[in-house]
């Protein structure tokens, strides 16, 4: 028997928009209407200067640990702007643009990193879960909620948001394999920033590309250059063509980098070269973004000026609405676990302020037993 | 987490830089005492374990005082720099001063570019209180009723004054029938600590036994707040360098280690003969020091539960199979204890060169931080200064410490006779939980026959 190929593939590259000012004006055009690019450029300062004025929030006490988002703003708004409102965003904690785009309150983000758990309870009618800490786990919930959505026939479909290191988590090879098997209309983007916190991408994975990934189990996959806002919005219309159309999913590896650090307990500069930074700082989606505007007469130096004074009002007044939100009353634990509370809780939530746990209050009173005997010295 | 700052903005709380961070160097001050500062300037650069950061201004005002020098540790929770008495609401939009009440008026009209301060943080009674938000609902903000229903939480009506616990806490008070709303709590906002109820139980017993009044005197110190007089002071030094850290470990010992002490007196006379003769043929000084340092040295072999450390972490004692000799300096700046690492090695002449080399690098503070751990043992000249028993506090982990009186002349007894001798006054102090008394006396009878032994000590 002869030995013969039995499977054959290749990943293709998308760049649009590249970091030298080159524009593919056959993929380009008309693919973002111009006061289009123009809002989602202002789009992306704003949520620029709310990641700065976040991690000074943080530094000087007034929030948890945040992770920046900086650099990888293109990414996920690209993904989000070529959404419907009826689709769903799942995503992890770096796609701050997309998820406000969507229609997510940017305070409450800040109030969920400010340690209220309230900051994760999404309006009813924004089609965002919560962002997910933990590593891998919202790829099946992605998974889940196209299923659910192609069962009901809404037309809904699913993106999920990700990053290189979630790809090597079981959970992301059982989100594919049932995306994959059951044709569910779900779209994985994998945020490849070159870095598991402080692991680089080359001891993360021998192959050259994540998109391989996707690859393995049958579904339609590409590599994109995550800070090309055109480039993202192209491969994410033709995914969602697919998701929609054939119920079928797309694996989107984005490249991208932060150019800050995995978060504010992190310090990058130990792991990473200052050249490698460099050379990334080149590539920021906003320089190139706005490099295209002022290109095409789209932007000044005026109104870049004035974008970013609306910002910081605006990231001001985000702030000010996260920070007087009153914190939440210590009894709410109680409240959200269980229909009817159990006694025993019932009894610490109302003795919890009043007495020793679990102590009936007029116990209080009585004479305290006597405590053990006290143990000789030596 | 997020610190709570107060409402006034009279001082800025150093917060947790990183994730679970308990203290920060203060690298360099980037700001000067009466300098006007915005909200977000970096006030200092810190170094954390993790990272070199900026820490930024929480408000807009004018500096009072920077606390802490450039080089200080400074512990999150401690006060970080002090602002002029209003200058944060002066220097910025049109916010009220900040009190829980005045809040809610801030909401509407408040401009836009205004910092945080329109929106003043509710103080804890209020927030507990209303459950509701506060500040500019409506508008644009799109809010879910979660945020904004009022609670039926009982607990909201809870008077002032009521303990802080966690739930574990509060069981500990349970079983021993405590109160939890008496006991003074000694934890961050005032917090009640598991450690605060037993020193309570202990109080409680005592009280009830009818202890000694001085007794009971001490423990009720516990729970009020110590009076201290400022009249006549004539100098307040900031508890801080290497007086602090002299100070944290010593409270660890003694509040770690069962500490005990026996004494002993080690007739001298000869090896004082013998110490002279050395240093006549090397023709430099020569203390005693180096002669006990051998002396303990191969005790401590004869003695292996005395050379060893304290886990207690995995609950573990650790025999150590060399033994690294801690040598406690006085200097300028404090108690220091330089160690000689595996001492059984050294020759006499080698102890007398290594103890110079490390005292004086102690004094000038050049030593290296590697010689200032893994001590094993330790010793302590004290009597070069006078005195003649002490009771030592034991250099922790380690479980053993000796100290040395002054070298004097007294009248002896040997064999029904009487001889002027030289004495050397010895005092060891144990941890009770690894060395029992007889192990600590056998030791000092190993360490004395030794000394008096010159011959047997230096063959």
């Amino acid at each position: 028997m002869p030995v013969e190929p039995v499977y054959r593939a290749e990943i293709s590259r998308v760049s649009i928009l590249d970091e030298h000012g080159r524009f593919d004006g056959a993929l380009g055009a008309d693919l973002i209407p111009d006061a289009d690019v123009v809002a989602l450029y202002e789009h992306m300062l704003l949520c620029r200067t709310l990641d700065e004025i976040a991690f000074k929030l943080q530094r000087s006490g007034r929030m948890g640990t945040y992770p920046q988002n900086m650099g990888q703003e293109a990414a996920s708004l690209g993904a989000a702007y070529a959404l419907d409102r009826r689709d769903w965003m799942v995503t992890c904690y770096r796609e701050n643009a997309g998820l406000f785009w969507h229609g997510v309150p940017p305070e409450l983000i800040l109030l969920h990193w400010m340690g209220d758990e309230r900051g994760n309870h999404i309006p009813a009618d924004v089609q965002a879960t919560p962002i997910s800490i933990p590593i891998g786990t919202q790829m099946l919930h992605a998974a889940g909620l196209a299923w659910a959505e192609k069962l009901r026939k809404t037309g809904a479909i699913a993106c999920t948001f990700f990053g290189d290191g979630a790809t090597s988590e079981g959970d992301f090879h059982e989100a594919a394999n049932f995306a994959a098997n059951l044709d569910l209309p779900v779209i994985f983007v994998c945020q490849n920033n070159g870095w598991a916190i402080s692991v680089p991408s080359r001891i993360q994975s021998s192959a050259p590309t994540f998109a391989q990934r996707g690859l393995a189990y049958g579904m339609e996959s590409i590599q994109v250059d995550g800070n090309d806002l055109f480039a993202v919005v192209y491969v994410m219309r033709d995914a969602i063509r697919r998701a929609r159309e054939q119920s079928r999913p797309t694996f989107i590896e984005a490249v991208t980098y932060r150019l800050r650090d995995h978060t504010t307990a992190d310090d990058a500069r130990r792991y990473r070269d200052a050249e490698e930074l460099a050379a990334w700082e080149k590539r920021d989606p906003l320089v190139r973004l706005r490099g295209w505007l002022e290109s095409r007469r789209l932007w000044s130096p005026d109104q870049e000026a004035a974008a970013k004074e609306r910002s910081q009002s605006e990231v001001n007044a985000i702030v000010a609405r996260a920070e007087g939100i009153a914190a939440p009353a210590a009894g709410d634990f109680f409240n959200h676990m269980y229909a009817e509370l159990p006694d025993e809780l019932r009894r610490q939530r109302d003795t919890m302020r009043t007495s020793s746990l679990g102590q009936d209050p007029s116990e209080c009173s009585r004479e305290p037993s006597p405590p053990p005997s006290p143990a000789h010295a030596h | 987490m997020a610190i709570k700052q107060p409402s006034d903005k009279s001082h800025f709380i150093l917060p947790d830089l990183g994730e679970g961070l308990e203290e920060a160097e203060l690298i360099k001050w980037r700001v000067k005492p009466g300098e006007k500062v915005a909200e977000h300037q970096t006030l200092a650069e810190m170094e954390t374990d993790k990272a070199l950061v900026e820490v930024p201004s929480p408000w807009a005002g004018v500096i009072r005082e920077l606390h802490g020098a450039e080089g200080d540790t400074i512990k999150v929770g401690a006060v970080l720099v002090s602002y002029e008495a209003g200058s944060g609401a002066r220097a910025t939009a049109a916010g009220a001063a900040g009190t829980g009440a005045s809040k809610a008026s801030a909401a509407g009209d408040r401009p836009a570019t205004g910092s945080r301060v329109a929106v003043a943080e509710p103080d804890e009674s209020v927030r507990e209180d209303a459950g509701t938000v506060v500040g500019s609902v409506g508008g644009t903000m799109r809010i879910s009723t979660a945020l904004t229903r009022r609670r039926e939480d009982s607990a909201a009506s809870a008077p002032a004054g009521r303990a802080l616990a966690t739930p574990a806490v509060r069981r500990i008070a349970r079983d021993a029938g405590v109160d939890i709303n008496r006991v003074p709590g000694s934890g961050r906002g005032g917090r009640v600590t598991a450690g605060d109820v037993q020193s309570f139980i202990g109080r409680d017993t005592t009280d009830r036994a009818g202890a000694t009044p001085s007794r009971g005197g001490a423990a009720a110190a516990d729970a009020a707040p110590v009076l201290i007089s400022t009249d006549d002071v004539s100098e307040r030094i900031p508890f801080r360098g290497v007086r602090r850290k002299i100070a944290a470990s010593l409270t660890r010992a003694v509040q770690t280690a069962v500490h005990f002490t026996c004494t002993e007196e080690a007739d001298v006379t000869q090896l004082d003969v013998k110490r002279r003769e050395y240093a006549r043929v090397l023709g430099t000084k020569l203390s005693f020091l180096p002669f006990v340092v051998l002396a303990v040295c191969r005790s401590l072999r004869s003695h292996p539960s005395l050379n060893a450390n304290v886990d207690d972490a995995s609950g573990e004692i650790l025999r150590k199979s060399v033994v690294n000799l801690g040598v406690a300096v006085d200097t300028d700046h404090g108690l220091m204890v330089p160690v000689i690492h595996d001492c059984a090695r050294l020759s006499l002449v080698a102890v007398a060169e290594v103890v110079g080399t490390l005292a004086a690098g102690c004094r000038d503070r050049s030593i290296a931080r590697e010689k200032l751990i893994g001590g094993t043992f330790t010793i302590s000249n004290v009597g070069s200064y006078g005195g003649l028993f002490a009771t030592p506090i034991i250099n922790y982990p380690e479980v053993g410490i000796l100290a040395l009186g002054r070298v004097y002349e007294k009248v002896l007894v040997r064999g029904g006779a009487f001889y002027a001798g030289r004495v050397m006054p010895l005092s060891i102090s144990c941890d009770h939980r690894v060395v029992d008394g007889a192990e600590a006396a056998r030791f000092l009878g190993t360490l004395r026959t030794l000394l008096e032994s010159p011959d047997q000590l230096l063959g």
